[in-house]
This record gives structure tokens, C-alpha cells and sequence, in this order.
């Protein structure tokens, strides 16, 4: 009993500790004072209005949205084809070419980042959004790929065989029959890819520029020299983009991560 | 399954070329910068021995693990009693949700967003701190920025959902019947848990843990922020060396460094993996 009483005390401490920097940005984000205060000294949302109006915040959510939706649709393009592959064939060295293609996952960022910063040196390909777009597309890959392997089950291989038995050609099939049923894959996959693209520090900022920033490198260069509310403004709007996604993502395949299986 | 080679190559090819182009293409470059003298492009050990030789470095790379092993630890202390509650205290499915939506937001905030929240709470005058003297536990605020225990706070913060979601879902895994059973037969709660529950969960997480200790010993915000210049870990000093010293050949070694020790976890954990694979 006492144990149960520790367990439950601990586990909303916890969830208090995970709400608490959030809440934090948030609550500062509407202060009425010229400078950053928690608990916030009034209500205003004169500092989103102010952010808003900044055209260079504007221009650095515009870019990591553009780039966040143009790598999650090169990462879709990529790695359909090869999670097919991997579901249909068999082939030697199939393993390590799936470890090798979702390594970006555990691979250090701050690594990649300087090492496409080297690389696209020699071609001239540095501090352009085409740069951005392949070193983000090289980390979201790994989440489509595994979302859309996830779906390629044994069933949906025998649906895929009665289509091409039935005479449909193989266009028709992937068409009518496969991308309908790794669909929940793709739109799951692309969710996750899409932010963490839109959150990324590490990669883009070898490669962004005072004009071409995305916007959590914008924030990172601004809080390390000044803190004031409208950087709270920005980063609580980042903040209610992610709960927004979140809620899609819940609503679309249900985050119950953690019921008990039978 | 189809044995074949032509058709798997083709569908493949792409995201194999982009793959060797911009990934393997780059580290290449890296691994090469590393072993070449700038001067001549002449092979040479120099930068290694500069970083592996001195004292500063080993410094450095002792703070780095030892943050990124501390975060692992106190994450695990913290996540996994959380995990617990979420799988077998919570009996409201909506409540559960919550709590894991609650997870999933901070997972999905960018780090500097929520190193930026820290900043702001563990400040001389940030909430912490008027607590902790409103409360009376101390009389002086207490120095959290720029302290290994400060960039200790926003690691956890950012690195815990990973423990929970990985040892919640093992938990998630096992029969409610062995802890039945073992109760059934005699054993307390604490046998049970020790004996049953701990070993059949172990899998996930370790391999969880490994994961954590991977993102925390290559993270950079995070530490770079909460730092607050006072501390260096292995990340500050290969950006510094990229961005504004731009020694690329010195930069490259300490990027392998840092990425052997990473190569190494992660190898551990396809190991953990594998040999919960062989038991079934």
C-alpha cells in the first residue's frame, strides 16, 4: 500500500517535472512585463503580434516548414521503393542495408551536420536550402522506412499475390492494392519525419545563414544572447504546432503506446 | 519471398545512392580529414594524438560520459517507476493517454525550446530557486546554470520519455499471469519484482538505456546552453572547431572519437538484442 502511495507520488512528480519548462515558455510567452517573467505579471498577446510582425521570424518558420515538408516528401520518395524491396525480396546483405539506411537515427547529428558541411564544400553545396534539404532528408528517412516496413506484413503480401493473379498489372496493384494498405505507414512515418526536421538544431545550423535560418536556429542564436518574451512568443508558438501534431498523430493511429498486450 | 537481385537493386537503388552520396560520401570525407596532415594531404596520426594525448581532452571527454552515464541513470530511476504506473497502476485508458500524450509533446519540442524553459526555471531567480528559498531549504539561491548539474536537469528532461515509452512497452509485453503466479506461490512483492518482473523487462531496458546514453553523449544544445560556456562536452568542441576554428582535420578526429565511443554502444545494444532473440 505504502509502496503503491511512493509509486504514484513519484509517477506525478514526474509528469509535473515534464509539464514544468513547457508551461514555463507558455505562461511567459503572455507576460504584460518588457521582460521575460514566470509567473507571468499580466496577460498580453501583444509579444506574438510583435513576433509576427518581425518578418524574420516569419521568413524562418516559412523555411523550416517548407524544408520540414520537402525532406518528409524526398524521404517518402526514397524509402517506399526501398521498404518494398526489403518486404518482397530476399537478397544478400539485406540486413546490414537496413541497419545501414536507419543508422541516421543513433547517428550524431552535430557529426553529420559537419560532415555535409565538408563534403558539400568541395561541390559549392553549403548554406543553401538544397544543402538543408539532403542533410534532412538523410536523418527523416529511417522513420518512413520503418513505419512503411511495419505495415508490409505477411497478409499484405498474399492481397499483393491475388491482385497479380488476378491479371492486374503491377501499376494497378501498387496503386489499388499496396498503397492503400501502407497508407497508416506512410502518413505515420511522415508525421514523425516532418518534425524532426521542423525541431532540428544540430544539422541545419552548419548550413543556415542570417537570411536563411530555420526557426530553431534562430531561437538558438537569439537565446544565447538575449532572453526576452518574444523568443517565449516564438518558441510557444513551436509549441502549439507540436501539441497540434501530436493530436493528429493521436487521433490518426491512437498513442496508446503502453497498454497491455494479450 | 522472391530470390532475386535485379528487381530489389532497382527500387532500392535510390535511397541506397542518396544513401552513399551524403552519408557514407561525407563520413568518408571525415574519416580521411582525420588521418591527413593539412599541410601536404601526407598520412598522419597527429590529430588523434593531439586529442587522445592531452589532459584537456580526456577532461572533456570524461564530463561528456560522465553526463551522458548519469542522465542514463537518473532517466532509468525516474522513467521506469513511471513506466510502471502508466501499464499496471492506471486503469483509466483516457488517463493513460493523457500521460502519454504529456510524453510525447516535450519528445517532440525542439531542445532548444525546452533547454530555453531551463534556462528560464533554474535562473538566480527562476522558479527553482524561489522555491527552494521560499521553502527554506536553502538561503542563498543555488548555482544550477552552468553546473554539470544543470545540464544533468535538461538531459533527463529531454532523454526520460525515451526510457518510459521503451520500458513501458516491455512491461506492456509481460503476462500479469507470472506476477500471479509468483504471488500465488508464495513470493513477496519484492521477490516478484526482483526475480520476475526486472529480469523479463531487462531487454528493453537496456536497450533503451543504451539508446539514451548514445543521444546524451552526442547531444550539443542542451549542453551548450545550460552551460553557459563554463563546461565543454565532446559536441561544444567539434562544432567550435567546424564553425569557427574550421580545422577540419582536427574537427574530423574529434568526430571519430566521439563516434567510436557511440559505434561501441550502439553495438552493445544490438547485442542486448540479439541474445533476447536467441531465448525464444
Amino acid at each position: 500500500m505504502i509502496t503503491r502511495l511512493l509509486l504514484r507520488l513519484v509517477s506525478w512528480a514526474v509528469l509535473g517535472y515534464m509539464l514544468l519548462p513547457l508551461v514555463v515558455i507558455l505562461g511567459a510567452s503572455f507576460t504584460a512585463s518588457a521582460f521575460l517573467a514566470f509567473p507571468p505579471q499580466g496577460w498580453t498577446l501583444g509579444w506574438y503580434v510583435q513576433m509576427l510582425s518581425d518578418p524574420s521570424y516569419v521568413a524562418s518558420f516559412a523555411t523550416s516548414t517548407v524544408l520540414a515538408l520537402a525532406a518528409t516528401f524526398v524521404a517518402v520518395l526514397l524509402s517506399v521503393p526501398a521498404a518494398l524491396a526489403m518486404a518482397r525480396y530476399d537478397f544478400p546483405g539485406k540486413g546490414a542495408i537496413l541497419a545501414a539506411l536507419t543508422s541516421p537515427l543513433v547517428f550524431p547529428h552535430i557529426v553529420l551536420g559537419a560532415a555535409l558541411l565538408q563534403f558539400g564544400g568541395y561541390f559549392g553545396l553549403t548554406r543553401s536550402f538544397l544543402a538543408l534539404l539532403i542533410g534532412h532528408t538523410i536523418i527523416v528517412s529511417p522513420f518512413v522506412l520503418r513505419s512503411v516496413l511495419s505495415m508490409l506484413t505477411p497478409e499484405q503480401r498474399a492481397l499483393e499475390e491475388a491482385s497479380s493473379d488476378l491479371g492486374a498489372n503491377p501499376w494497378s496493384t501498387f496503386w489499388f492494392v499496396v498503397l492503400p494498405l501502407i497508407r497508416p505507414g506512410i502518413v505515420t512515418g511522415s508525421i514523425f519525419a516532418f518534425i524532426s526536421s521542423w525541431i532540428n538544431v544540430e544539422l541545419s545550423i552548419f548550413n543556415t545563414t542570417p537570411a536563411l535560418n530555420t526557426i530553431p536556429v534562430k531561437l538558438f542564436n537569439y537565446v544565447q544572447y538575449t532572453v526576452d518574451p518574444t523568443i517565449a512568443a516564438a518558441s510557444g508558438a513551436t509549441i502549439l504546432v507540436v501539441v497540434v501534431a501530436v493530436i493528429v498523430l493521436d487521433l490518426c493511429i491512437g498513442l496508446d503506446l503502453l497498454s497491455e498486450r494479450k | 519471398m522472391k530470390r532475386s537481385t535485379a528487381a530489389p537493386l532497382l527500387m532500392l537503388g535510390a535511397a541506397l545512392a542518396f544513401f552513399a552520396a551524403f552519408f557514407l560520401a561525407p563520413f568518408a570525407v571525415v574519416i580521411f580529414a582525420s588521418l591527413t596532415n593539412h599541410a601536404d594531404q601526407s598520412f598522419t596520426l597527429e590529430h588523434y594524438v593531439k586529442v587522445l594525448a592531452d589532459q584537456y581532452h580526456w577532461d572533456v571527454i570524461m564530463v561528456t560520459f560522465r553526463i551522458a552515464a548519469l542522465t542514463t541513470l537518473v532517466s532509468l530511476l525516474l522513467g521506469y517507476p513511471l513506466a510502471w504506473y502508466l501499464v499496471r497502476v492506471v486503469k483509466w485508458r483516457a488517463w493513460r493517454r493523457a500521460c502519454v500524450i504529456l510524453l510525447v509533446v516535450p519528445m517532440f519540442t525542439s531542445n532548444i525550446v525546452r533547454s530555453f524553459g531551463w534556462m528560464v526555471l533554474l535562473g538566480r531567480n527562476g522558479l527553482v530557486n524561489q522555491s527552494l528559498m521560499g521553502a527554506g531549504v536553502v538561503d542563498s539561491p543555488v548555482r544550477f546554470l552552468g553546473t554539470e548539474l544543470g545540464i544533468l536537469i535538461g538531459m533527463v528532461y529531454i532523454l526520460l520519455p525515451f526510457i518510459v515509452l521503451a520500458a513501458g512497452n516491455a512491461l506492456a509485453q509481460v503476462d500479469p499471469a507470472y506476477e500471479q503466479a509468483s504471488d500465488d506461490l508464495g513470493a513477496s512483492p519484492r521477490a516478484t519484482f526482483f526475480h520476475v518482473l526486472l529480469p523479463l523487462t531487462m531487454p528493453g531496458i537496456i536497450s533503451g538505456s543504451i539508446m539514451v546514453f548514445t543521444l546524451a553523449a552526442s547531444a550539443y544544445v542542451t549542453p551548450a546552453l545550460l552551460s553557459g560556456g563554463r563546461i565543454s562536452v565532446l559536441s561544444m568542441l567539434i562544432f567550435q572547431q567546424y564553425s569557427s576554428v574550421f580545422d577540419f582535420n582536427y574537427g574530423g578526429a574529434l568526430s571519430v572519437v566521439l563516434l567510436t565511443f557511440t559505434l561501441i554502444m550502439v553495438g552493445l545494444a544490438g547485442r542486448v538484442g540479439n541474445i533476447r532473440g536467441d531465448k525464444r
